[in-house]
């Protein structure tokens, strides 16, 4: 009789070598340990482990052979169990249970399992204690040390234990809250949640006073109090995440809010110019959604998962992914997800910041553990769901150790027509079934993250943070797209994100009026929890879709057919109103009008801000070449190649233009794929953020931001009608007038691009207060904000394989530069690892862009240009190695310097709008038909050798190509 | 010709899988690995079963474990039919794992899986272009071809073999694939031309009569000539590698 089955792998795997080599410790070794809550007698053990185990490369621990096996590996004296706690994503201990009753069948029954890691090693306890902070996150995973003979003792005694989540059986009647109290104590239900019986508090709602009074004004009209769950729903459907009250607010004198007046305002008036049907579904779907060719529509949506990323990375960023996924499968009719995209902002992973929730506790996750596991929480979302995950980028800053930043994107595509109807249209019939498909319900992401580990105790769910399961959804998306989508089943669809059913629902219901939701029904991961758990619940893999009666049975049928759980909880209806029951007793009756679009809209100030300058640096002598490596190997430019690589991005058989380049693999700026095997067209994806310009400028910050996306699509070669931008807002303060003050001035700058380049804004989301309030080591108060950061993500669509760029260049081509380079050092790589000297930040004039940008096109389609790069962070001088390394070809350039400008701001300045490009020699004419002389700067040739030189006067500096290559492809220490 | 692809429960590689062998005269059909449980005479209508590449059951215990569990207790008998009959198998990455621990390939002795399929030496995902080459196999998978370029994409690519099958397997010529490095000589282990740190650089192996191949290169991946790196520098054919294997199993039947 035991209760564990333990298996160890015989040969040292790749997570035990990385460990010791971390470590230096030879004697590591990790089981996989599965405990169960009931006994298993012999048989079922030996049935069980073979199920679980490969017995080539696995031992399986019994209580016979247990002390024999590990002594052959080392003489242990600690071990760390570390394992998920009650209620939190146990995805292995899944598949386990589905391998049992597959297996098994009935033979072995109503058990729980749960997975866990044991970590032996011979040393000391503080080297456990090390190995386990950098393993386990005390958030979501319990972590137990204790001596090897315990661990043995256990081992014998039967002594492992799982933990369930043992909630108190609660009987569940209605509850009404009482406004009618003091300012102080309504607003004390809004910073710190309803009131239990116990007297103790829910968690924060999040609704300021006058949310509340106006709350019960309403209540006060219809004469009677408001339930628990009626404010709970008004809490979450009123939340900045959803309404995104600062982006309508009116602000200053504009009284449409900078949403509807730039963004929105952009995209209208850019359809008004255009008159064609690029534009299909804007800003009102899940994702935005353009033309892509005359049967298909692709669809494009980024979304940030900022504040789950800093308490558990991995996490957060799988949920981010997976999350983002399923904005492409709510897209229209439901989207088939084709790529992913990724982008982080990260505090430097080789420093050590010690900050804290608390004074002297609760302390931040370290940096590196953050990077790492936001890069590998992506990596498993991406991979284990088969959508290829070409295209992103990291960049590192101080000012991102209070909140790392995750934007993650999904591209989708879907047939313009669905049995003669259009796709990107839906809507919920009155009448039609509330259907609930995927995972099951549990605490997830109940009021965000507002828990500290103390309040965390072991019986009791996490709740603050989810964790993604692909495999569950990955399932569930083949059904909707294979299987039922295509034969119109539903009425419409949308995901389950943030604020649950209540948010997907009510959204949803505006499209028949109103909803009637019984949520008994909903099928819960454990027992236990309330009503207003339940309908505001994160819990993740979840899809909502009304599904007209005639179809519900055949629709349910299908999911169970392929493992996916569907339940039916309600009904649309035309009645405006929102409806939610519990055992017949109905705790929520609200308009749906009042719902929506009750909340008090803000009035926002904004004020200039004090520009603090920057602090004068000495300019380090050191030779250029010297300068260049320091550059290459800085870690905003140096290759991303280690992230590439551990993404799948052949998935789907569609990469055409992959994110390592050249024979060299530089990382690329933009990338492409090929979604459709009968059509040559391709989709070329970029994104740029430049939160370094950020505080100088916040006008130029935009500005830039959407002239390098743009321009890394026009260089891929993307048809610059075809190009759709789309805006993702990552604030800090935006309570302060000086903040609000860059915000509205960046958006001001989205529009004036955006109507400049023609591209229209598809889809966008904000994060307004990514600040950081805390304690620094020392116990003293700190504030860490983030610089204002707006990411703009770029997709376009290639017409023809042909035009597809690359950038490496051939012997004997030609360099030029197009576009005129300034003095525009101010915020530069250059400026933050040479020294500062007096510069300028960056300013885009569209109107030369624009023409360098049309004549790229019209040459590259005529074949005359052979391979370009976008110039972007540190300049020509990095792109020129780039373009170097990646060829793996010499190039030599002149430094014919013009506008009085040093060779450092020639090489070093970040002027945006410019590109690198060669050409063969016999082409230049043709070239120099469509640019004139004042557009371009011949600045060398390929030579073919293995150095790059750089011609000044008459002195000629040379750098091997393979020494650059190793500055550049340095790891990122930390990481 | 008709070629059956398996899909469910995260196996992901299914659509470019089918693709491919349609494009060489092959009619298809993807097929939930739950319907042929429900009806598994339906193996009857094809003549290749392919397993392609994914994440089934996320890797969880082992890649390709649970799905070769669920095939063991529900569908072994019907697979080791087809496998004798003049059919033929493949299994690609995620499929290839899933042979594997079916004991599929090399199946030299015993029902029991005989390999295992371990991590990768460097402890990451490994997505990058191979070179591997075809030695002495008589597998009609792998005919007339002597070298190929293709994509891997795995967290667990390195075959472990215990020494004395290891022998045999050399033996009885079942290595499919093999990793070979800059200059076409064996890869010899070396990182990167041998991504996972597989034992003797196998990127493959067969089983007796070379009708079941698994490999961890993804040929699907590499089926038109603008799938590989830096096609721009050569667009004169229309084909990548991994064309030449879809073209045999066509040939076989021809």
């Amino acid at each position: 009789m035991t209760n564990t089955i333990q298996i160890l792998s015989i040969e040292k795997t790749g997570k035990e070598s990385s460990l010791q080599k971390e470590h230096n410790n030879k004697s590591i070794k990790i089981i996989d340990g599965y405990f169960f809550s009931r006994n298993l007698d012999d048989q079922k053990f030996t049935k069980i482990s073979k199920l679980i185990s490969n017995d080539v490369s696995q031992t399986i621990l019994t209580k016979k052979n247990v002390n024999k096996v590990l002594s052959s590996y080392s003489n242990f004296n600690w071990v760390v169990e570390i394992k998920f706690l009650p209620g939190v994503t146990d995805n292995i201990a899944t598949t386990v249970k589905e391998i049992i009753n597959d297996n098994l069948k009935s033979s072995f029954k109503s058990f729980e399992l749960g997975s866990t890691k044991i970590i032996l090693i011979k040393g000391r306890k503080e080297d456990i204690t090390k190995i386990s902070k950098n393993e386990a996150n005390p958030l979501i995973q319990t972590i137990k040390i204790y001596p090897f003979k315990q661990y043995l003792n256990n081992f014998k005694k039967n002594q492992f234990k799982i933990e369930r989540v043992k909630l108190p059986k609660k009987k569940y009647s209605k509850k009404e809250i009482n406004l009618d109290i003091s300012d102080y104590n309504l607003s004390l239900i809004g910073k710190l949640g309803i009131e239990e019986n116990d007297k103790s508090r829910r968690g924060t709602l999040g609704l300021d006073l006058e949310s509340l009074k106006t709350i019960r004004n309403y209540f006060s009209t219809i004469k009677r109090k408001p339930t628990d769950v009626e404010i709970e729903t008004l809490a979450q459907t009123w939340s900045e995440h959803c309404k995104h009250k600062i982006f309508s607010a009116k602000i200053d004198d504009i009284q449409e809010g900078i949403f509807k007046k730039y963004i929105k305002g952009a995209t209208e008036k850019i359809i008004q110019l255009r008159k064609d049907n690029f534009c299909v579904s804007l800003f009102t779907d899940n994702a935005g959604g353009i033309e892509f060719n005359k049967d298909w529509i692709i669809c494009h949506k980024v979304e940030t998962h900022n504040t789950p990323s800093a308490l558990d990375p991995f996490g957060g960023a799988i949920t981010g992914i997976v999350g983002v996924n399923r904005d492409c499968l709510g897209f229209g009719k439901g989207a088939k997800p084709i790529a992913n995209t990724y982008a982080y902002y990260l505090a430097d992973p080789n420093k050590k910041y010690q900050f804290y929730r608390q004074k002297n506790k609760d302390p931040m996750l370290p940096a590196n553990f953050i990077a790492k596991g936001i890069i590998s929480g992506v990596r498993v979302g991406g991979n284990c769901s088969g959508i290829p995950t070409p295209q992103g980028n990291v960049y590192f800053d101080d000012r991102f150790a209070g909140k790392p930043l995750v934007f993650c994107g999904t591209v989708g595509i879907i047939p313009k027509k669905i049995k003669g109807k259009l796709s990107h249209k839906k809507k919920a019939n009155p009448g039609d079934i509330i259907l609930m498909a995927g995972g099951r319900v549990g605490k997830d992401g109940i009021h965000g993250a507002t828990f500290s580990s103390e309040e965390l105790d072991p019986n009791s769910p996490v709740s603050a943070v989810q964790i993604g399961d692909p495999i569950t959804q990955k399932k569930m998306s083949d059904v909707i797209i294979r299987e039922l989508r295509d034969e119109n089943l539903y009425s419409s669809i949308t995901d389950n994100g943030a604020g649950g059913l209540s948010s997907s629902i009510g959204e949803m219901a505006k499209e028949s009026g109103g909803f009637i939701v019984n949520l008994e029904k909903v099928p819960l991961k454990y027992n236990g929890l309330y009503p207003w758990e339940i309908w505001v619940s994160e819990s993740q893999e979840r899809m909502t879709l009304a599904v007209p009666p005639a179809n519900v049975k055949k629709v349910t049928n299908i999911f169970n057919a392929r493992g996916v759980e569907a339940t039916i909880i309600g009904k649309f209806i035309k009645k405006e109103k929102a409806i939610v029951k519990y055992n017949k007793t109905e705790i929520l009756n609200l308009d749906m009008e009042f719902l929506h679009e009750g909340y008090p809209k803000l009035n926002l100030k904004t004020s200039f801000p004090k520009i603090k300058k920057e602090k004068k640096k000495i300019i380090k002598k050191s030779s250029l070449i010297d300068k260049l490596h320091k550059l290459l190997s800085s870690p905003n430019i140096v290759s991303k190649e280690f992230i590439a690589t551990q993404y799948d991005h052949e998935v789907q058989a569609t990469s055409i233009i992959k994110p390592l380049q050249g024979e060299g693999r530089v990382f690329g700026n933009a990338t492409a794929i090929k979604p459709l095997f009968d059509d040559e067209k391709s989709i070329a994806l970029s994104q740029a953020a430049y939160p370094q310009y950020a505080e100088t400028n916040p006008y130029d910050m935009a500005g830039c931001s959407i002239d390098t996306a743009y321009k890394n699509l026009i260089v891929s070669g993307a048809n610059s009608k075809k190009i759709a931008i789309l805006d993702n807002f990552c604030w800090c303060s935006s309570d302060e007038p000086d903040r609000l003050y860059q915000l509205k001035e960046a958006a001001k700058a989205c529009y004036d691009y955006a109507v400049a380049y023609q591209t229209p804004f598809i889809s966008g989301k904000d994060s307004m207060f990514n600040d950081f309030k805390g304690f620094d080591k020392t116990g003293k108060s700190v504030k860490i904000s983030i610089p204002p950061t707006l990411l703009i993500s770029s997709i376009g669509v290639v017409d023809k394989i042909s035009h597809l760029t690359k950038i490496t260049p051939d012997d004997s081509d030609i360099l030029l530069v197009l576009g005129a380079t300034r003095n525009e050092l101010q915020d530069s790589v250059y400026s933050k690892i040479i020294g500062y000297e007096k510069s300028k930040n960056p300013v885009v004039n569209s109107k030369d862009a624009l023409r360098t940008y049309r004549n790229f096109e019209k040459a590259n389609k005529l074949g005359i240009i052979n391979s370009a790069i976008g110039i972007d962070l540190g300049g020509l001088g990095i792109a020129v190695t780039k373009m170097a390394i990646a060829a793996k070809k010499g190039l030599t350039i002149d430094l014919k310097l013009k506008n009085k400008i040093s060779v450092d701001q020639f090489l070093f300045s970040e002027t945006q709008s410019r590109i690198l490009v060669s050409l063969k020699k016999n082409k230049l004419p043709n070239f120099k038909k469509i640019f004139k002389a004042s557009d371009y700067t011949i600045i060398g040739k390929c030579t073919g050798s293995d150095v790059v030189e750089f011609k000044d006067n008459k002195k000629i500096i040379r750098g091997k190509i393979s020494d650059f290559a190793k500055s550049y492809k340095q790891n990122i220490k930390g990481l | 010709m008709n070629v059956l692809v398996l899909s469910g429960y995260g196996i992901n590689c299914e659509n470019e899988t089918l693709h491919a062998f349609e494009e060489v005269g092959f009619k298809g059909k993807i097929v939930h690995i739950n319907d042929l449980i429900q009806n598994p005479k339906q193996l009857n209508n094809y003549q290749v079963f392919a397993i392609p590449g994914g994440f089934s059951y996320g890797d969880d215990t082992g890649s390709g474990n649970a799905m070769a569990k669920k095939i063991l207790t529900n569908l072994y008998d019907q697979i080791i039919d087809f496998s004798l009959k003049d059919k033929l198998i493949i299994g690609i990455c995620n499929g290839c794992q899933i042979l594997i621990n079916l004991g599929l390939v090399p199946s030299l002795n015993k029902k029991d899986p005989e390999v295992a399929m371990i991590e990768n030496k460097s402890g990451s995902y490994e997505c990058r272009w191979v070179d591997v080459k075809v030695n002495n196999n008589k597998s009609p998978w792998l005919k007339n071809i002597s070298a190929m370029h293709l994509p891997v994409a795995h967290q667990e690519g390195q075959f472990m073999i215990p020494i004395n099958l290891l022998k045999s397997i050399k033996a009885n010529n079942l290595i499919g694939l093999q990793y070979i490095n800059n200059h076409k000589k064996l890869a010899k282990g070396q990182f990167p031309f041998n991504p996972n740190g597989s034992k003797d650089d196998i990127a493959a192996l067969t089983n007796q009569n070379g009708k079941v191949l698994a490999m961890m290169p993804h040929p699907e991946r590499a089926f038109y000539h603008y799938h590989v790196p830096n096609w721009q520098n050569n667009t004169s054919k229309k084909f990548g590698d991994g064309y030449k294997i879809f073209m045999n199993a066509k040939k076989f039947f021809a």
